[in-house]
């Protein structure tokens, strides 16, 4: 199942036929304060993976996520979404993806209803459509009963859920999670899992952050790690594993950060 | 209709939807506020005041009340619509999606200009009720009205835009726009003011609109009337494209 391929050679004809769902090349964003959060970051992520992007806070994972997004602006470098351009022809690139934050950032004006109905607007789906869709996606996140509620008045829980339906409201073709399970319940992750899972099988790309390595383990066909705005590793699991010589993605995570003295296999064997 | 039409009449709609939401303070408020100024500046001290430049003063002061009506809820509307959405880091969503810059900033113009609209719309209506307002030239009121609406709506998104707290929003409201609309003439003529207040006053920008658009009902300007509807319309064309270019480049939108 994994897309065990990093990056295809320059102008290859499996390149010009698939393009990537996601292809990134040397893209470095650096702050006007000066700080390099991505320093010539370059990925490929395959039409229908589930591709995980591990680090530790402030490793630059969000900042690729908005770059990709267009949140931010890359300093420099090439970003491809399906093989469009997203930073200078950025519209029909957008159009391809949704976008999860981690932060729960509903507008306190909308209610559970009007925010998917107006980000579907945003994207240009019309009315008709775009009521199809939200009873489906409110259904399927169980925020049905809640469709007139304002969303500030909502648990977190369903403002988890509901950040994620509208991330899905367009039918984008590569969704970008960020975090998605911060700070959630066992019950709501399991159940963040298999909405994940669900949309993956529908064939939708889906690139994942998040510092749980049991999710990635369990949800992700390739990971990569990143640490101070650059790509360290990047395989599946068990090729990260077998590179840093290490029993799991625990221990070659705690090996790239630095801190293997942390390894609880270490640790049980001393 | 196009993707690019849906697209934006949804940005639109979110910021009509956003005030009519809290139409008890962004349109009954703003109401109340020029009902009051019509009775006490009007009726109450309005009696004792002789004509200006013959005419009623409660006449003479409703297309300055209406003028502000409309350039203080555009302004007001647009910036803390913005801010609101930069704090809740929800503009993400409309910043992420395949709107264009100048969708993006005629979107968030129109919701205060509309609010605008609304709010003199029935500040005129109402005054029409309490006293006979004349609408002498009704191609400078138009016009000089969209153009005031446009302006304020144009300054309400920058200073949304560069605003990183509410207290940046009201700062410029309290310090900057009520000094200069108050001292543009709402209440007065320039010409009773004594030296050199009347002077100083032709350097605020605020009076060449309100003069365009008490000309527009009254018949009565002290300016020149075509000389003020050109520099009002470059004024609004350049702080338009300021605020284009500051879409475009993502200042302080986009990381």
């Amino acid at each position: 199942m994994a897309f065990e391929v990093t990056a295809p050679a320059e102008g290859s004809t499996a390149e010009a036929s698939l393009p990537a769902a996601l292809r990134i090349r040397d893209l470095v964003k650096r702050y006007p304060t000066g700080t390099e959060a991505l320093r010539g970051v370059s990925l490929d992520v395959a039409p229908g993976e589930l591709f995980g992007l591990l680090g530790p806070n402030g490793a630059g994972k969000s900042t690729l996520i908005h770059c990709v997004t267009g949140l931010a602006l890359p300093t420099s470098g090439t970003i491809e979404v399906f093989g469009h351009d997203a930073i200078r022809h950025a519209g029909r690139a957008r159009e391809l993806v949704g976008l999860a934050q981690q932060d729960l950032n509903l507008d306190w004006f909308l209610t559970v209803e009007e925010t998917l109905d107006y980000h579907g607007g945003y994207f240009g789906m019309p009315r008709r459509e775009r009521r199809a869709r939200v009873t489906e996606l409110l259904e399927t996140f169980s925020l049905t009963e809640k469709r007139d509620e304002r969303t500030r008045t909502l648990s977190g829980g369903m403002k988890r859920r509901l950040v994620l339906a509208r991330a899905l409201m367009h039918r984008p073709r590569l969704l970008i999670l960020d975090e998605p399970t911060a700070g959630v319940d066992v019950e709501l992750r399991l159940e963040l899992w298999h909405y994940v899972q669900r949309v993956r099988d529908e064939g939708t790309t889906i690139l994942l952050t998040t510092h749980y390595l049991e999710e990635a383990e369990q949800l992700c066909d390739r990971i990569a790690f990143i640490a101070n705005g650059e790509i360290v590793a990047e395989g599946t699991s068990a090729s990260l594993a077998e590179q840093f010589g290490v029993s799991g993605l625990e221990d070659a995570y705690l090996e790239i950060v630095g801190r293997k003295e942390l390894s609880r296999a270490r640790m049980s064997a001393e | 209709m196009t993707a690019t039409q849906i697209r934006f009449l949804a940005l639109l709609r979110r910021e009509i939807n956003r005030f009519l939401k809290i139409k008890r303070q962004t349109v009954g408020a703003p109401m109340l506020e020029t009902f009051l100024y019509i009775s006490v500046f009007g009726a109450a001290l309005g009696s004792r005041i002789d004509k200006l430049h013959g005419i009623d003063y409660v006449v003479f002061i409703i297309p300055g009340l209406i003028m502000m009506a409309w350039a203080m809820n555009a302004f007001s509307n647009n910036a803390s619509s913005i801010l609101q959405q930069k704090f809740q880091r929800s503009i993400d969503d409309q910043l992420s999606s395949p709107a264009t810059p100048l969708e993006l900033l005629l979107a968030f113009s129109l919701g205060g200009f509309l609010r605008g609209m609304t709010v003199s719309t029935l500040t005129f209506v109402a005054a029409s009720i309490l006293v006979d307002v004349p609408v002498e030239h009704v191609l400078v009121v138009i016009p000089a009205l969209f153009l005031v609406g446009f302006f304020f709506a144009q300054l309400g998104v920058l200073i949304g835009v560069r605003a990183e707290q509410f207290d940046d929003v009201s700062f410029a409201q309290t310090f900057v726009l009520q000094p200069l609309i108050f001292l543009g003439g709402v209440f007065y003529s320039a010409t009773l003011l004594p030296e050199p207040f009347e002077t100083i006053t032709h350097f605020n920008p605020v009076y060449y609109m309100i003069g365009l658009v008490r000309y527009g009902f009254l018949g009565f300007t002290e300016q020149n009337v075509a000389l003020s509807l050109v520099l009002l319309s470059l004024a609004t064309l350049a702080l338009f494209a300021v605020n284009l270019r500051l879409f475009v480049s993502g200042y302080k939108l986009r990381a």
